[in-house]
């Protein structure tokens, strides 16, 4: 799966797993999922672990790595790609 | 002002804040809608479901045990995929079987299910928060 793929994948997870009224294809790669970006709160967080280790296969070991993982769609594509290939 | 509120939708009912409390917080007023989300979630008796779902927070805040000061306080911010069978009868002992699904920090999520004698009352995933409430 390329870059691009995987990118697409994500924000689609992330609408799709928290049901958000926004065509995922208007998410920036760089905005923040968090506060002003997305708006999205530590509930939400929740969902993403449990939607990312569903449909990746990859485990957020804590909160502490969460919340850098999560800062972005590119840190969490990051972050998948590399939990992938270890 | 309700997005300052922790609790997520269907859970969180406030929509505006019609009147700011008085300096003696004698009254304040705000508005709430009762939305399709929230009554599709709830079955026919939408009071019950919320407070099914309170007793599974309640359970498994109890039993989540750890520090009493810390493990065992929190409230119930989410519910999701809940249903109920039927309204449980007065008098009638239920049991309560909560299983945990996964924790994000203070954000924990379960899986629970309430029974009784005549059977199944109601299922579904809460989400608490745990520690105190934010101010």
């Amino acid at each position: 799966m390329n870059d691009t793929e995987l990118k697409s994948r994500v924000k689609d997870l992330i609408v799709r797993r928290l049901k958000l009224d926004v065509d995922p294809q208007t998410i920036e790669d760089g905005a923040p999922l968090f506060g002003e970006g997305l708006g999205l709160d530590s509930i939400d967080a929740l969902e993403l672990v449990l939607g990312i280790e569903q449909e990746f296969g990859v485990k957020v070991a804590d909160e502490e790595v969460g919340v850098k993982a999560f800062s972005s769609v590119d840190s969490l594509a990051d972050f998948i790609r590399e939990k992938s290939a270890a | 002002m309700p997005g300052d509120l922790p609790h997520q939708y269907p859970f969180r009912f406030v929509d505006t804040v019609l009147e700011e409390r008085d300096a003696g917080f004698t009254r304040g007023r705000v508005s709430m809608t009762v939305t399709a989300g929230q009554r599709a979630c709830s079955g026919p008796d939408w009071g019950m479901t919320f407070l099914l779902a309170e007793a599974i927070a309640q359970s498994a805040l109890l039993l989540e045990g750890g520090d009493p000061g810390i493990g065992r306080s929190g409230f119930l911010a989410g519910i999701d995929a809940f249903s109920v069978d039927r309204s449980p009868s007065p008098g009638e002992r239920l049991t309560v079987d909560v299983a945990l699904i996964a924790r994000f920090g203070p954000i924990v999520k379960f899986r629970g299910e309430i029974s009784g004698e005549p059977g199944a009352v109601a299922r579904g995933e809460i989400v608490v928060r745990q520690g105190e409430e934010r101010a």
